[in-house]
């Protein structure tokens, strides 16, 4: 359809994105970057902190951002990030 | 042998019939007709002259079938009225004697002499003689023409899958054609599909839509196409050859459209359905209805655009396995017989007029933003809420002809719905919410259809309020966001400050802003609003002036509901008739080639209208594509080898009509030539109007002024014409599309040519005059009397040695 959005949706409340909680395993990363350059969203970058295996492991930027696509969890060769949707603010379905 | 060739010549041998026609005292009123004949049969080749009281009368018609055969005649003039009356009469006449009809030529003494020379007897019956010469010169160089048949394919492509191509599509697939519906957005439906309800009747619009969509899914002789786009349009009437680009959906058939997949789809987005009022996911379906109900993936902003599979959520969803990232885009080729366009249209965007706060202001909505809040299936289900704060406005003001009769907008035409679709939407609101208070600022209603008056005075009598007067200004309470609407009541003259908790812009149809992707794929022409051009306003108008195309919908114009489905029928039924017959004669006006002269420059290729010429450079030959050619001429006008003419209008007749209008005191007259649709009818006008204009003008008849060769006006020139007159359709109305523009070009040559050569440029005048401004032709020919008056003996020569070369030519 060709006409110019000039009024946000009406039920844009209702239809909320479901919240994503990252869980980080930070020992367990080898530091190979994958989620981060993977990640649709852009969620991830590289942390300031040095972890058990001497190598900076991801940290998240910007939670909101996440829509739990799990790419980050199915491309990890360490298994060290998964995510989950947050339990208390569930999504209300329209 | 050489006795066969003599024998042979002296059958080729022009021999002439002239008819003078009286038409009772019509032209012998003002014109010595027998005068007129006696002087015809002095002419070369004339064998038989006579004048008669009526040659259209079957007696008339008789005598000149006898006469054929009696003396042998293979050339007939008859003088009498325009061609554009009676040519096709005494074509048949002669047909029937066995006479080629393009063996036929008419002067035209009544329209153009007899009528606008109502009290001058000598001058008339002098131009009566000149226009009989130029006919029976013409006619001594007519050869016979056999018209090609073209064979029509019986498929058929409708272009848009609104109400009009959904109509158009269902009529011709119900015919039996097969037909091909191509829509780019993911579903057919169109504008209809958002509308709630429809004026007069309130009936619901999807309820009495969606039935017909369901049709076409399922028609056996409709195939769909959607999410599609025509790409490009080769060959011509009965032979188009299609290329559609099929986008892929990334769903297969296989969609039940349970949708589990929207429930999983991680992306969330506004609705472009309902204008944006209501999200939709990544994967989805516009709306309930949709034709086909296949879901969709947008991949502008699925998370697999990039050709990863990064998410998989929706293919894991799916239990048909319906989802599909492979699919890639297609190209389907199809041919097919004739063109449906019904394309649509846009609406107005009102955020370029600053004053109405559109997209600034939350509660000033457009009619369409409206129509999907009133409508039980959109957003609000049904609650006309506003944007701000959700709240039932209680106060609602309508503007009308936002970005209609508005020179301010760019839009100074008027959109034919808005009027109607506010009445229609302040009688929805009353019926929901009786206590609103209703304000309609208006221009003037326009409610001129079928009981639309009736809903005005319903609308009237539910206490609408009309104000005319627009407002100039709407002002916004910043806290309360309930608007201010600032104008003059033109009625009451007094100025009203009006508050209201919602304002909704009536705005208007626009041209869709791919029109000329269109207008360039399928050679078309446009108004100067930006919609499709008919070939004729009043007798043809659902046909393009291109052979095999139509128009359905507002394509052509804005039009609602009902009048989109009368012309979808109608240009079905136009299409049909070309496909039922399965072939099509083109007239023998085509261009002839002489391929020995042509240099391969290509310029009558680049000229023609119609893409009808292709050119071979390597083996520098020029194909006319004959049932595509339109029959325009310009190809022949532009062509400076003589490799190129017109077929009944070759450069050896126009000139033997010159030379025939020169031969005798050529420095008081004047060399016009007229198009045949609307300067040459715009001076037949004149005579039926009886217009008076002096007799120094003698009109030469081409099909389009695009014809018009530049070495025709050297050559009146250089056989001392005192003034040449070119005359053709207003730009933008060339029957031929756009080949008056070359009559332009070709004048602004022969200007500067004449300037640069110290003659006065007047002598040549250029008209665009319609088939309705006699009154401009004759004015035209009126002033130009002055200038042949003016014209001096040496200006004259000067201009015959300028311009001498030109008699150098054939």
């Amino acid at each position: 359809m060709p006409e110019k959005i000039r009024h946000p949706p009406i039920d844009k409340e209702k239809v909320q994105q479901a919240q994503a909680e990252i869980h980080l395993l930070k020992d367990q990363c080898k530091g190979c970057g994958y989620c981060i350059e993977y990640c649709p969203r852009k969620v991830l970058e590289e942390s300031e902190e040095i972890n058990a295996r001497g190598v900076r492991p991801p940290k998240v930027v910007d939670n909101s951002k996440c829509i739990i696509c799990s790419f980050c969890t199915a491309i990890c060769p360490d298994f060290a990030i998964f995510v989950e949707e947050k339990p208390t603010r569930k999504t209300k379905e329209v | 042998m050489a006795e066969n060739q003599k024998q042979q010549e002296k059958e080729d041998e022009p021999r002439i019939g002239v008819y003078v026609c009286h038409c009772g005292l019509n032209i012998a009123g003002s014109v010595d007709c027998a005068e007129v004949a006696k002087f015809a049969s002095t002419l070369p080749h004339v064998v038989l002259s006579q004048d008669n009281r009526y040659t259209c009368s079957d007696q008339g018609q008789e005598g000149i079938k006898k006469d054929i055969k009696e003396h042998k005649l293979n050339r007939v003039v008859v003088a009498s009225c325009s061609p554009r009356l009676h040519e096709p009469t005494f074509r048949k006449t002669c047909e029937d004697a066995g006479l080629n009809k393009y063996l036929f030529e008419m002067a035209n003494i009544r329209e153009h002499c007899s009528w606008v020379h109502l009290y001058d007897r000598k001058a008339g019956t002098e131009k009566a003689k000149d226009l009989v010469k130029m006919a029976v010169a013409k006619a001594s160089l007519l050869q016979p023409a056999e018209e090609i048949e073209v064979p029509i394919a019986r498929r058929a492509l409708v272009i848009g899958g609104g109400v009009a191509g959904i109509q158009a599509a269902l009529d011709l697939a119900d015919t039996g054609y097969r037909v091909y519906l191509v829509e780019k957005e993911p579903s057919i439906g169109g504008m209809m599909a958002r509308i709630d309800k429809t004026f007069p009747t309130m009936d619901c619009s999807i309820c009495i839509l969606a039935p017909k969509m369901s049709d076409v899914g399922h028609h056996p002789n409709i195939d769909l196409l959607t999410n599609s786009e025509v790409s490009e349009v080769k060959g011509y009437i009965g032979n188009f050859h299609v290329k559609v680009l099929r986008k892929p959906r990334y769903v297969t058939k296989d969609c039940s459209a349970c949708g589990e997949c929207t429930k999983v789809c991680p992306i969330i987005t506004a609705n472009e359905f309902d204008v944006g009022l209501a999200t939709r996911h990544g994967i989805y379906t516009p709306f309930a209805q949709a034709v086909p109900s296949t879901y969709i993936i947008d991949m502008n902003l699925c998370l697999n655009k990039d050709g990863v599979v990064v998410c998989d959520k929706c293919i894991k969803a799916c239990e048909r396995q319906a989802v599909n990232f492979e699919m890639k885009p297609q190209t389907e080729e199809i041919e097919v017989g004739t063109i449906v366009v019904a394309t649509g249209a846009d609406v107005f965007d009102p955020s370029i007029l600053p004053d109405y706060g559109f997209g600034k202001f939350p509660n000033v909505i457009t009619s369409l933003e409206f129509e999907r809040l009133i409508n039980a299936g959109g957003p609000s289900g049904g609650h006309l809420i506003r944007p701000s704060d959700e709240e039932i406005p209680k106060r609602v003001a309508f503007i009308q002809c936002v970005g209609s009769r508005s020179e301010k907008s760019g839009k100074p035409y008027c959109s034919n719905v808005c009027c109607m679709n506010t009445i229609k939407d302040s009688l929805l609101i009353k019926e929901h919410w009786p206590d609103t208070e209703i304000y309609v600022f208006y221009v003037d209603i326009r409610a001129y259809g079928k009981g639309f008056e009736d809903l005005y005075k319903r609308a009237k009598k539910q206490g609408v309020v009309f104000i005319r007067g627009l407002p100039a200004e709407i002002r916004e309470n910043k806290r309360t966001h309930d608007l201010w609407l600032i104008g003059e009541n033109t009625l009451k003259r007094e100025i009203y400050k009006t508050s209201a908790n919602m304002v909704i812009l009536s705005i208007g149809l626009e041209a869709r802003k791919d029109s000329e992707m269109i207008q360039r794929l399928l050679t078309l022409s446009r108004n100067q609003d930006g919609f499709f051009l008919e070939a004729h306003p009043k007798l043809r108008p659902v046909d393009a002036a291109t052979g095999g195309i139509f128009f359905a919908g507002c394509a052509e114009s804005p039009k609602d509901i009902k009048d989109s489905v009368t012309q979808a029928s109608a240009a079905a039924a136009r299409a049909g008739i070309l496909m039922a017959k399965g072939k099509v004669t083109v007239e023998a006006i085509t261009p002839i080639t002489f391929p020995e002269k042509c240099k391969a420059c290509g310029l009558c290729v680049k000229v023609c209208p119609y893409n009808a010429l292709t050119l071979d450079k390597d083996k520098k030959k020029v194909t006319v594509i004959e049932a595509a050619c339109g029959g325009c001429g310009t190809c022949a006008a532009e062509c400076a080898f003589g490799a190129l003419t017109q077929s009944h209008f070759t450069d050896e007749q126009i000139i033997a009509q010159i030379d025939a209008i020169t031969e005798k005191d050529a420095d008081k007259k004047t060399v016009a030539f007229c198009c045949n649709w609307c300067s040459y009818a715009g001076a037949d006008f004149a005579g039926v109007s009886r217009m008076q204009y002096p007799a120094h003008a003698r009109i030469i008849r081409t099909m389009c002024s695009g014809r018009v060769s530049t070495k025709f006006i050297e050559r009146a020139f250089a056989r001392g014409a005192a003034a040449v007159l070119v005359s053709g359709c207003h730009i933008g109305d060339c029957h031929y599309i756009n080949a008056n523009l070359q009559t332009q070009k070709r004048v602004d040559r022969m200007w500067k040519k004449m300037e640069q050569n110290g003659l006065n440029k007047e002598r040549l005048q250029l008209l665009w005059a319609s088939a309705a401004e006699g009154e401009k032709f004759a004015t035209k020919i009126r002033d130009m009397q002055s200038i042949v008056e003016k014209v001096k003996p040496e200006e004259i020569e000067k201009a015959r040695q300028v311009f001498a070369k030109a008699l150098e030519d054939n």
